[in-house]
């Protein structure tokens, strides 16, 4: 673990620099015990790394390294598997809501069937949110499903499409650019202003997609529009 | 306590409300928002008797035409738009008096960039996690009325008047149109090689129109940059300096995204934020390094 200062009112501590779970786990772990604390202004949490936003009236950043590298070593000591939520999310890769499908068949060799069959065969961890509020990074996906980004980013992706990049995947949580590529889209509401927890999702969940047909997309959008959607419980 | 309505006829080339911003939900995803030249915001506040990060108007190169209902106090700070009240020039950094009827127009930007506009009293605008800072394309205008359009109105309770007072002039900032920005070593800074590092330093720098609340484009590149195979995503905070691919530096300001996987050389010392909230599109920046043990 590297500790420096970020800036002079942050700090970021690095950890092995690769995208595994366990590396991704230590993250949350610090994260975890970090949240909530006086004296940190914001956290972070990224694949390999922890951002730290330091109050400054509080403590100088050296206090603060003291601070973050006593709270590590308890950090690191809880178990592997504490609290994090589990998701279903129903995806439906259905033609019209998969304009890429077709260009990741072509890259990967596979067909749409198996596409999907592969997208949904796997239970994904998220990494990490960013890139616009609620925007979750998950894998990591298949080994066969690993696809390049487009080469033009499209000026606007719809909410709810799902995306393919590299070895990961994503969900727009609202209209916003980007160059994943599309290969479904989800009627749930990733991002939610009204919401006190506005993402749905957080760093070090589980998420498998369940493919869904045009007709059970648009009945769970009618239930969440009436306020009777309920979340489907994974079963291992 | 009075209330205090403001109309807006004209709303300005980009005119929001901000404060502190939301600090604790960078986890989320949600960028940390707030008033880009912070000082500003809290010498304006001080001089109505506000709390410094109490909410205030930001006004970006062309400002709004006000009306006001009701009585109060205003303070007006950061660029000199040459604001007028009833088509009479009144002084920045002062106290002023408003009444019923009362006009404020805020002309374009003859130096500096933004302009803030304090108001003593309670903003009975819409709070979202903690802060009414405009949400940079979280929400609809119309779910969360923060970015100010013709026709827009906010509603204030004013707070008694506080005696007048005025901004010592020797205390103020001064705007040109050419900075030195004061910068620490940023987390990859020691990827790049040392003919980059120097060409960074020595290049000056030319603020893009695309500029704004995210961040700061720079025109001009380092000579000869080759982007990095790979960086893995990691946090941003306000004042990082990234490469792009093609060797340009933006610098991130308040509305910036929260993480990103560009190589950050550089970060913009919390002081000279501020500073930067105040370039404009042309005006030239070099960056100086200095150490933290400096500060």
């Amino acid at each position: 673990m590297k500790i420096q200062p970020f800036g002079d009112t942050a700090l970021l501590i690095t950890f092995e620099k690769v995208i595994e779970e366990e590396v991704n786990q230590k993250v949350i772990n610090l994260y975890r015990s970090l949240k909530g604390k006086k004296g940190f202004d914001y956290l972070i949490p990224a694949y390999n790394s922890l951002t730290i936003g330091i109050d400054k009236s509080i403590w100088t950043l050296q206090e603060a390294i003291l601070e973050v590298n006593k709270t590590q070593e308890a950090a690191q000591q809880t178990s592997l598997q504490e609290s994090h939520n589990s998701f279903v999310i129903p995806v439906c890769y259905e033609r019209a809501f998969a304009p890429d499908i077709e260009e990741v068949s072509i890259k990967t060799g596979l067909s749409a069937e198996q596409i999907v069959q592969l997208h949904t065969a796997l239970t994904y961890r998220v990494y990490m949110l960013g890139f616009v509020a609620g925007f979750a990074y998950m894998g990591s996906l298949p080994e066969a499903l690993t696809c390049s980004r487009k080469e033009t980013p499209r000026s606007l992706v719809p909410e709810g499409a799902v995306g393919l990049a590299g070895r990961q995947t994503g969900i727009y949580p609202t209209e916003a650019p980007g160059g994943w590529q599309i290969v479904g889209k989800t009627p749930l509401k990733m991002f939610d202003a009204q919401r006190t927890e506005t993402s749905l999702l957080k760093p070090g969940d589980e998420v498998r997609f369940r493919a869904i047909g045009a007709d059970e997309f648009k009945i769970i959008q009618l239930k969440i529009e009436t306020g009777i959607f309920e979340m489907e419980v994974p079963h291992e | 306590m009075s209330e205090l309505i403001l109309s807006f006829e004209k709303p300005g080339l980009y005119t929001s409300i901000q404060d502190a911003g939301r600090k604790g939900v960078q986890d989320q995803g949600i960028p940390i928002g707030g008033a880009l030249d912070k000082d500003a915001m809290y010498i304006a506040n001080r001089l109505v008797g506000n709390p410094e990060d109490n909410a205030v108007l930001e006004v970006t190169m062309v400002g709004p035409e006000i009306l006001f209902e009701g009585s109060g106090q205003i303070a007006i700070t950061g660029a000199e738009m040459e604001p007028t009240i009833n088509g009479e020039r009144v002084s920045m950094y002062k106290t002023l008096d408003i009444t019923s009827g009362d006009r404020l127009n805020l002309d374009h930007a003859i130096n500096g960039c933004r302009s803030y506009i304090a108001i003593g009293g309670e903003w009975l605008t819409p709070k979202w996690l903690g802060s009414q800072s405009a949400p940079a394309n979280l929400m609809r205008n119309d779910d969360f009325p923060s970015t100010i359009k013709a026709g827009s109105s906010i509603m204030i309770q004013a707070s008694p008047k506080v005696q007048s007072q005025t901004y010592p002039k020797n205390q103020r900032p001064l705007y040109t149109s050419c900075y030195i920005i004061r910068v620490v070593t940023g987390p990859e800074f020691e990827s790049f090689n040392i003919s980059h590092i120097q060409n960074f330093f020595d290049s000056i720098f030319v603020v893009d129109t695309s500029s704004n609340r995210m961040g700061y484009r720079l025109t001009g590149m380092i000579r000869g940059y080759v982007a990095q195979t790979e960086v893995i995503s990691s946090g941003i905070v306000p004042g990082t300096v990234q490469i792009t691919n093609a060797g340009s530096p933006v610098v991130l300001m308040a509305d910036a995204q929260t993480t990103g996987g560009y190589p950050r050389i550089a970060n913009v010392i919390l002081e000279d934020l501020d500073i930067m909230a105040q370039m404009k599109p042309g005006d030239e920046l070099r960056f100086m390094l200095i150490s933290l043990e400096d500060l």
